[in-house]
Protein backbone atom coordinates (compact mmCIF):
# COMPACT_ATOMS: atom_id res chain seq x y z
CA UNK A 1 0.00 0.00 0.00
CA UNK A 2 1.43 3.51 -0.92
CA UNK A 3 2.17 5.43 2.27
CA UNK A 4 1.08 8.82 0.27
CA UNK A 5 -0.75 8.98 -2.50
CA UNK A 6 -2.67 12.05 -4.47
CA UNK A 7 -6.37 11.20 -5.34
CA UNK A 8 -8.11 14.14 -6.71
CA UNK A 9 -7.43 16.72 -4.16
CA UNK A 10 -7.63 13.89 -0.98
CA UNK A 11 -4.08 12.92 -0.03
CA UNK A 12 -3.32 9.94 2.16
CA UNK A 13 -1.28 9.77 4.30
CA UNK A 14 -0.09 6.47 6.72
CA UNK A 15 2.69 5.97 9.26
CA UNK A 16 3.82 9.70 8.81
CA UNK A 17 0.86 10.10 11.00
CA UNK A 18 2.49 9.84 14.02
CA UNK A 19 5.19 11.30 12.67
CA UNK A 20 3.60 14.65 12.64
CA UNK A 21 1.87 14.26 15.86
CA UNK A 22 5.42 14.12 17.32
CA UNK A 23 6.23 17.42 15.47
CA UNK A 24 2.94 18.67 16.78
CA UNK A 25 3.27 18.22 19.89
CA UNK A 26 7.30 19.51 19.83
CA UNK A 27 8.00 21.92 22.34
CA UNK A 28 8.89 24.44 20.26
CA UNK A 29 9.69 27.55 23.10
CA UNK A 30 13.32 26.20 23.22
CA UNK A 31 14.04 26.25 19.58
CA UNK A 32 13.90 29.91 18.63
CA UNK A 33 15.93 29.17 15.56
CA UNK A 34 13.41 29.44 12.81
CA UNK A 35 15.48 27.65 10.35
CA UNK A 36 15.91 24.29 12.35
CA UNK A 37 12.51 24.49 13.11
CA UNK A 38 11.38 24.46 9.64
CA UNK A 39 13.55 21.99 8.36
CA UNK A 40 11.99 19.81 11.62
CA UNK A 41 8.94 20.18 10.32
CA UNK A 42 9.20 19.66 6.82
CA UNK A 43 11.35 16.79 7.21
CA UNK A 44 8.79 15.22 9.43
CA UNK A 45 6.40 15.43 7.06
CA UNK A 46 8.03 14.04 3.62
CA UNK A 47 9.58 10.98 5.72
CA UNK A 48 7.77 8.37 5.02
CA UNK A 49 6.47 9.74 1.52
CA UNK A 50 6.33 6.78 -1.11
CA UNK A 51 6.37 8.37 -4.30
CA UNK A 52 8.48 11.57 -3.95
CA UNK A 53 6.67 14.91 -4.92
CA UNK A 54 9.95 16.24 -5.86
CA UNK A 55 10.78 14.37 -9.14
CA UNK A 56 11.73 16.54 -11.94
CA UNK A 57 13.49 19.32 -10.56
CA UNK A 58 17.18 19.54 -10.86
CA UNK A 59 20.22 22.14 -12.56
CA UNK A 60 20.54 21.79 -16.28
CA UNK A 61 23.97 21.47 -18.05
CA UNK A 62 24.26 24.50 -20.00
CA UNK A 63 27.74 25.08 -21.29
CA UNK A 64 31.13 23.46 -21.20
CA UNK A 65 33.58 27.04 -20.77
CA UNK A 66 37.50 26.68 -21.12
CA UNK A 67 39.24 25.58 -17.22
CA UNK A 68 40.40 28.96 -16.14
CA UNK A 69 43.84 29.06 -13.85
CA UNK A 70 42.82 29.30 -10.31
CA UNK A 71 38.95 28.20 -10.91
CA UNK A 72 37.61 25.35 -9.00
CA UNK A 73 38.61 22.22 -10.14
CA UNK A 74 35.23 20.29 -8.96
CA UNK A 75 33.84 20.84 -12.10
CA UNK A 76 36.34 19.67 -15.10
CA UNK A 77 34.56 17.65 -17.79
CA UNK A 78 37.39 14.59 -17.05
CA UNK A 79 35.76 12.73 -20.01
CA UNK A 80 36.57 15.68 -22.04
CA UNK A 81 39.79 15.95 -21.23
CA UNK A 82 40.56 12.54 -21.71
CA UNK A 83 39.33 12.77 -25.53
CA UNK A 84 40.63 15.81 -26.44
CA UNK A 85 43.41 16.71 -24.27
CA UNK A 86 41.51 20.46 -23.26
CA UNK A 87 40.16 21.21 -19.92
CA UNK A 88 36.48 22.01 -19.96
CA UNK A 89 34.57 22.79 -16.76
CA UNK A 90 30.72 22.33 -16.88
CA UNK A 91 28.52 24.91 -16.14
CA UNK A 92 25.19 24.51 -14.42
CA UNK A 93 21.79 26.18 -14.88
CA UNK A 94 19.45 26.26 -12.14
CA UNK A 95 16.52 25.17 -13.74
CA UNK A 96 13.53 26.48 -11.86
CA UNK A 97 9.80 25.48 -12.73
CA UNK A 98 8.18 27.98 -10.17
CA UNK A 99 7.92 31.53 -8.56
CA UNK A 100 5.95 31.07 -5.42
CA UNK A 101 5.21 34.20 -3.24
CA UNK A 102 4.40 34.14 0.59
CA UNK A 103 2.13 36.74 1.60
CA UNK A 104 2.01 37.82 5.53
CA UNK A 105 -0.35 40.04 7.38
CA UNK A 106 1.39 41.22 10.22
CA UNK A 107 -1.19 43.53 11.55
CA UNK A 108 -1.44 43.55 15.25
CA UNK A 109 -4.74 40.99 15.22
CA UNK A 110 -2.33 38.08 13.78
CA UNK A 111 -0.35 38.79 17.39
CA UNK A 112 -3.54 36.96 18.81
CA UNK A 113 -3.55 35.42 21.63
CA UNK A 114 -1.02 36.92 23.06
CA UNK A 115 1.76 34.56 24.27
CA UNK A 116 5.26 35.20 26.31
CA UNK A 117 7.99 32.16 26.12
CA UNK A 118 5.78 31.12 29.46
CA UNK A 119 2.76 30.84 27.94
CA UNK A 120 1.69 27.31 28.64
CA UNK A 121 0.98 27.02 24.39
CA UNK A 122 3.67 29.54 22.96
CA UNK A 123 2.17 29.77 19.96
CA UNK A 124 -0.12 32.74 18.33
CA UNK A 125 -0.99 33.26 14.63
CA UNK A 126 1.95 35.63 13.74
CA UNK A 127 4.21 32.40 15.23
CA UNK A 128 2.08 30.14 13.42
CA UNK A 129 2.06 31.84 10.10
CA UNK A 130 6.10 32.55 10.14
CA UNK A 131 7.01 29.44 10.51
CA UNK A 132 4.28 27.71 8.81
CA UNK A 133 5.94 30.55 5.72
CA UNK A 134 9.69 28.81 6.67
CA UNK A 135 8.50 25.38 6.14
CA UNK A 136 6.99 25.89 3.27
CA UNK A 137 10.36 28.18 1.94
CA UNK A 138 12.53 25.08 3.22
CA UNK A 139 10.51 22.70 1.04
CA UNK A 140 10.41 25.23 -2.29
CA UNK A 141 14.39 25.41 -1.88
CA UNK A 142 14.72 21.58 -1.21
CA UNK A 143 12.69 21.47 -5.11
CA UNK A 144 14.68 24.76 -6.19
CA UNK A 145 11.70 26.36 -7.08
CA UNK A 146 12.35 30.20 -6.24
CA UNK A 147 10.27 32.12 -3.06
CA UNK A 148 9.88 35.55 -2.60
CA UNK A 149 8.19 36.92 0.45
CA UNK A 150 5.92 40.09 1.29
CA UNK A 151 4.93 41.58 4.65
CA UNK A 152 2.17 44.15 4.90
CA UNK A 153 -0.05 45.34 7.26
CA UNK A 154 -1.36 48.95 6.27
CA UNK A 155 0.50 48.96 3.53
CA UNK A 156 3.27 46.32 2.03
CA UNK A 157 6.44 46.92 4.34
CA UNK A 158 8.29 44.33 2.89
CA UNK A 159 8.41 42.81 -0.50
CA UNK A 160 11.31 40.58 -1.90
CA UNK A 161 11.57 39.39 -5.44
CA UNK A 162 11.70 35.46 -5.85
CA UNK A 163 14.75 33.56 -5.45
CA UNK A 164 15.85 30.06 -4.96
CA UNK A 165 19.55 30.68 -3.00
CA UNK A 166 20.43 29.45 0.47
CA UNK A 167 21.15 33.56 1.02
CA UNK A 168 17.96 34.31 0.21
CA UNK A 169 16.32 31.84 2.40
CA UNK A 170 17.84 33.09 5.42
CA UNK A 171 17.39 36.60 4.56
CA UNK A 172 13.70 35.75 4.08
CA UNK A 173 14.11 33.93 7.75
CA UNK A 174 15.17 37.19 9.30
CA UNK A 175 12.30 38.65 8.34
CA UNK A 176 10.36 36.49 9.73
CA UNK A 177 12.49 36.28 12.77
CA UNK A 178 12.00 40.01 13.26
CA UNK A 179 8.35 39.99 12.93
CA UNK A 180 7.93 37.50 15.70
CA UNK A 181 10.61 39.36 17.88
CA UNK A 182 9.08 42.29 17.66
CA UNK A 183 5.11 42.75 17.78
CA UNK A 184 3.65 46.23 16.71
CA UNK A 185 0.47 47.44 18.54
CA UNK A 186 -2.42 49.36 16.73
CA UNK A 187 -1.15 48.10 13.21
CA UNK A 188 -4.36 47.84 11.10
CA UNK A 189 -4.90 45.68 8.39
CA UNK A 190 -5.38 46.42 4.17
CA UNK A 191 -5.22 43.06 2.72
CA UNK A 192 -6.94 44.39 -0.19
CA UNK A 193 -4.64 47.26 -1.52
CA UNK A 194 -1.65 44.89 -0.77
CA UNK A 195 -2.95 41.79 -2.64
CA UNK A 196 -3.57 44.59 -5.46
CA UNK A 197 -0.36 45.81 -4.87
CA UNK A 198 1.76 42.57 -4.80
CA UNK A 199 -0.87 41.22 -7.93
CA UNK A 200 1.00 43.33 -9.96
CA UNK A 201 4.35 43.45 -9.03
CA UNK A 202 5.08 39.39 -9.56
CA UNK A 203 5.52 37.47 -12.64
CA UNK A 204 2.65 36.28 -13.71
CA UNK A 205 1.31 33.05 -13.61
CA UNK A 206 2.74 32.36 -9.80
CA UNK A 207 1.80 30.85 -6.96
CA UNK A 208 0.60 32.87 -4.31
CA UNK A 209 0.11 31.70 -0.97
CA UNK A 210 -1.06 34.15 1.42
CA UNK A 211 -1.63 34.17 5.44
CA UNK A 212 -4.12 36.24 6.84
CA UNK A 213 -7.17 36.18 9.73
CA UNK A 214 -8.46 38.57 7.04
CA UNK A 215 -10.01 40.94 9.60
CA UNK A 216 -10.68 43.79 7.60
CA UNK A 217 -13.45 46.97 8.30
CA UNK A 218 -16.93 45.81 7.48
CA UNK A 219 -16.92 47.96 4.56
CA UNK A 220 -13.35 46.57 2.92
CA UNK A 221 -14.60 43.04 2.70
CA UNK A 222 -16.17 43.80 -0.75
CA UNK A 223 -12.63 45.14 -2.09
CA UNK A 224 -10.45 42.31 -0.43
CA UNK A 225 -12.82 39.84 -2.59
CA UNK A 226 -12.10 42.40 -5.75
CA UNK A 227 -7.73 41.93 -4.87
CA UNK A 228 -8.11 38.04 -4.79
CA UNK A 229 -9.92 38.38 -7.87
CA UNK A 230 -7.22 40.48 -9.01
CA UNK A 231 -4.59 37.82 -8.28
CA UNK A 232 -6.71 35.45 -10.07
CA UNK A 233 -7.03 37.69 -12.90
CA UNK A 234 -3.25 38.04 -13.25
CA UNK A 235 -3.18 34.04 -13.78
CA UNK A 236 -1.69 33.75 -10.26
CA UNK A 237 -2.20 29.87 -8.38
CA UNK A 238 -3.40 31.07 -5.26
CA UNK A 239 -3.76 29.59 -1.56
CA UNK A 240 -5.60 31.60 0.87
CA UNK A 241 -4.49 30.24 4.06
CA UNK A 242 -7.05 31.30 6.76
CA UNK A 243 -5.09 31.62 10.33
CA UNK A 244 -7.23 31.62 13.12
CA UNK A 245 -7.31 30.72 16.81
CA UNK A 246 -10.36 28.55 16.21
CA UNK A 247 -11.41 27.91 19.42
CA UNK A 248 -11.37 31.67 20.55
CA UNK A 249 -12.16 33.23 17.56
CA UNK A 250 -14.33 31.26 15.66
CA UNK A 251 -15.99 29.61 18.33
CA UNK A 252 -16.10 32.08 21.02
CA UNK A 253 -15.39 29.51 23.45
CA UNK A 254 -14.80 31.98 26.12
CA UNK A 255 -15.44 30.88 30.08
CA UNK A 256 -18.76 32.63 31.38
CA UNK A 257 -18.02 35.54 33.46
CA UNK A 258 -16.62 39.25 32.49
CA UNK A 259 -14.07 39.71 30.36
CA UNK A 260 -12.33 43.02 28.43
CA UNK A 261 -12.35 42.48 24.83
CA UNK A 262 -9.60 45.04 22.96
CA UNK A 263 -9.36 45.06 19.61
CA UNK A 264 -5.45 44.91 18.66
CA UNK A 265 -5.88 47.07 15.87
CA UNK A 266 -7.31 49.90 16.56
CA UNK A 267 -7.15 49.57 20.84
CA UNK A 268 -10.73 49.89 21.37
CA UNK A 269 -12.28 48.53 24.32
CA UNK A 270 -15.39 46.74 25.56
CA UNK A 271 -16.55 44.47 28.63
CA UNK A 272 -18.84 41.91 28.04
CA UNK A 273 -20.26 39.01 29.31
CA UNK A 274 -19.26 36.35 27.09
CA UNK A 275 -22.66 34.88 26.68
CA UNK A 276 -24.66 37.40 26.18
CA UNK A 277 -22.48 37.61 22.35
CA UNK A 278 -21.46 34.47 21.78
CA UNK A 279 -24.69 33.35 19.42
CA UNK A 280 -24.27 36.19 17.89
CA UNK A 281 -20.76 36.79 17.50
CA UNK A 282 -20.43 32.85 16.25
CA UNK A 283 -23.38 33.56 13.81
CA UNK A 284 -21.32 36.45 12.70
CA UNK A 285 -18.23 34.99 12.04
CA UNK A 286 -19.70 31.59 10.45
CA UNK A 287 -21.40 34.58 7.69
CA UNK A 288 -17.95 36.08 6.80
CA UNK A 289 -16.16 33.20 6.97
CA UNK A 290 -18.91 31.63 4.64
CA UNK A 291 -18.54 34.16 2.17
CA UNK A 292 -15.52 33.89 1.94
CA UNK A 293 -14.98 30.26 1.11
CA UNK A 294 -17.34 30.78 -1.28
CA UNK A 295 -15.89 33.73 -3.05
CA UNK A 296 -12.50 31.69 -3.22
CA UNK A 297 -14.52 28.76 -4.47
CA UNK A 298 -15.58 31.05 -7.44
CA UNK A 299 -12.58 32.51 -7.54
CA UNK A 300 -10.66 29.19 -8.02
CA UNK A 301 -8.54 29.91 -4.74
CA UNK A 302 -7.87 26.99 -2.38
CA UNK A 303 -9.32 28.26 0.79
CA UNK A 304 -7.33 26.83 3.88
CA UNK A 305 -8.71 27.15 7.39
CA UNK A 306 -5.57 27.06 9.31
CA UNK A 307 -5.83 26.67 13.13
CA UNK A 308 -3.40 27.25 15.31
CA UNK A 309 -3.41 24.65 17.00
CA UNK A 310 -3.40 22.06 14.45
CA UNK A 311 -0.22 22.34 13.06
CA UNK A 312 1.55 22.36 9.84
CA UNK A 313 0.07 19.45 7.96
CA UNK A 314 -2.77 21.30 6.23
CA UNK A 315 -0.49 23.54 4.87
CA UNK A 316 2.13 21.35 3.60
CA UNK A 317 -0.42 18.64 2.53
CA UNK A 318 -2.56 22.06 0.66
CA UNK A 319 0.56 23.40 -0.92
CA UNK A 320 1.88 19.82 -2.13
CA UNK A 321 -1.64 19.30 -3.65
CA UNK A 322 -1.83 22.39 -5.58
CA UNK A 323 2.26 22.24 -7.00
CA UNK A 324 1.17 18.66 -8.51
CA UNK A 325 -1.56 20.33 -10.04
CA UNK A 326 0.04 22.72 -11.81
CA UNK A 327 2.18 20.34 -12.82
CA UNK A 328 -0.04 18.70 -14.59
CA UNK B 1 21.47 19.66 -42.64
CA UNK B 2 22.34 22.86 -41.46
CA UNK B 3 25.51 24.97 -43.37
CA UNK B 4 29.30 23.61 -42.08
CA UNK B 5 31.06 26.94 -41.63
CA UNK B 6 34.97 25.71 -41.73
CA UNK B 7 38.34 28.14 -41.36
CA UNK B 8 38.36 28.28 -45.32
CA UNK B 9 34.81 28.85 -46.33
CA UNK B 10 34.10 31.20 -43.39
CA UNK B 11 35.10 34.91 -45.20
CA UNK B 12 33.19 34.18 -48.34
CA UNK B 13 29.91 32.67 -46.46
CA UNK B 14 29.64 34.35 -43.35
CA UNK B 15 31.31 37.74 -43.84
CA UNK B 16 31.78 38.52 -47.59
CA UNK B 17 27.68 37.70 -47.85
CA UNK B 18 24.93 40.81 -46.91
CA UNK B 19 22.27 39.79 -44.24
CA UNK B 20 22.06 37.86 -41.09
CA UNK B 21 24.14 34.54 -40.55
CA UNK B 22 23.97 32.75 -37.39
CA UNK B 23 26.93 30.75 -36.45
CA UNK B 24 26.74 27.57 -33.58
CA UNK B 25 29.81 26.82 -32.32
CA UNK B 26 29.72 23.36 -30.87
CA UNK B 27 32.32 20.08 -30.36
CA UNK B 28 31.11 16.42 -30.74
CA UNK B 29 31.95 16.23 -27.12
CA UNK B 30 29.89 18.63 -25.78
CA UNK B 31 26.07 17.71 -24.36
CA UNK B 32 24.88 21.05 -24.50
CA UNK B 33 25.93 21.48 -27.86
CA UNK B 34 23.86 18.58 -28.90
CA UNK B 35 20.48 19.82 -27.44
CA UNK B 36 21.28 23.22 -29.47
CA UNK B 37 21.70 21.22 -32.88
CA UNK B 38 18.11 20.19 -33.61
CA UNK B 39 17.29 23.53 -33.25
CA UNK B 40 19.62 25.52 -35.33
CA UNK B 41 18.74 22.22 -37.84
CA UNK B 42 15.10 23.10 -37.82
CA UNK B 43 16.13 27.57 -37.74
CA UNK B 44 17.90 26.72 -40.79
CA UNK B 45 15.00 25.34 -42.54
CA UNK B 46 12.11 27.80 -41.43
CA UNK B 47 14.57 30.55 -41.95
CA UNK B 48 16.07 29.65 -45.78
CA UNK B 49 16.76 32.47 -47.74
CA UNK B 50 16.41 34.83 -45.47
CA UNK B 51 19.54 34.23 -43.40
CA UNK B 52 22.42 31.63 -43.61
CA UNK B 53 22.09 29.85 -40.44
CA UNK B 54 25.05 27.03 -39.85
CA UNK B 55 27.68 25.37 -37.62
CA UNK B 56 31.41 25.73 -36.90
CA UNK B 57 33.09 22.55 -35.19
CA UNK B 58 35.44 24.60 -32.93
CA UNK B 59 38.11 21.09 -32.59
CA UNK B 60 38.02 21.57 -37.27
CA UNK B 61 38.36 25.20 -36.88
CA UNK B 62 40.42 26.54 -34.23
CA UNK B 63 40.86 30.14 -36.67
CA UNK B 64 37.49 30.90 -36.61
CA UNK B 65 36.69 30.10 -32.73
CA UNK B 66 40.12 31.70 -32.28
CA UNK B 67 39.23 34.97 -33.94
CA UNK B 68 35.69 35.48 -32.08
CA UNK B 69 37.31 34.66 -28.80
CA UNK B 70 34.80 31.57 -28.44
CA UNK B 71 35.95 30.27 -24.57
CA UNK B 72 32.61 28.40 -24.05
CA UNK B 73 30.28 26.20 -26.06
CA UNK B 74 27.91 26.38 -27.35
CA UNK B 75 28.21 29.87 -28.37
CA UNK B 76 25.55 31.02 -30.69
CA UNK B 77 26.59 34.20 -32.77
CA UNK B 78 24.04 36.15 -35.16
CA UNK B 79 26.07 38.55 -37.66
CA UNK B 80 24.59 41.12 -39.77
CA UNK B 81 26.37 42.34 -42.78
CA UNK B 82 29.96 40.77 -41.22
CA UNK B 83 29.48 42.56 -37.49
CA UNK B 84 28.77 40.41 -34.91
CA UNK B 85 25.22 42.21 -33.61
CA UNK B 86 24.42 39.52 -30.96
CA UNK B 87 25.55 36.64 -28.85
CA UNK B 88 24.34 33.59 -26.86
CA UNK B 89 26.38 31.24 -24.46
CA UNK B 90 24.84 28.25 -23.63
CA UNK B 91 21.55 26.25 -24.00
CA UNK B 92 18.67 27.58 -24.70
CA UNK B 93 15.24 27.72 -26.09
CA UNK B 94 14.14 27.41 -30.22
CA UNK B 95 11.65 30.67 -29.80
CA UNK B 96 14.48 32.28 -28.07
CA UNK B 97 16.89 32.12 -31.07
CA UNK B 98 13.95 32.81 -33.16
CA UNK B 99 12.73 35.84 -31.46
CA UNK B 100 16.68 36.96 -31.68
CA UNK B 101 17.17 35.98 -35.55
CA UNK B 102 13.61 37.61 -36.27
CA UNK B 103 14.97 41.67 -34.18
CA UNK B 104 17.36 41.60 -37.01
CA UNK B 105 16.17 40.20 -40.19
Amino acid sequence: MPLFCFAGTEAFFYPIECNMKLLENYDVRDLGNLELLAKQVVEGFIIGLHKSPFHGFSVEFAEHRLYNQGEDTRNIDWKVYARTDKLFTKRFEEETNLRCQIVLDASSSMYFPEVTKTSEAYINKIRFSSLAAASLMHLLKKQRDAFGLSIFDEAVNIHSRCKSSTAHYRLMLTYLQQLIDHPERNRSTSASQALHQIADSIHKRSMVIIFSDMFEEGEETEKLFSALQHLKHNKHEVILFHVVDKSKEIDFEFENRPYLFIDMETGEQVRLQSNQVKEQYVEQMAKFTGKLRLKCMQYQIDFVEADIHKGFRNILQSYLVKRARMRV
Amino acid sequence: MAFEFTDTNFQETALDTDGVAVIDFWAEWCGPCRIITPIIQQLSEEYEGKAIIGKVNVDDNPEVAMKYGIRSIPTILILKNGEVVDKHVGTTTKQVLADKIESHL
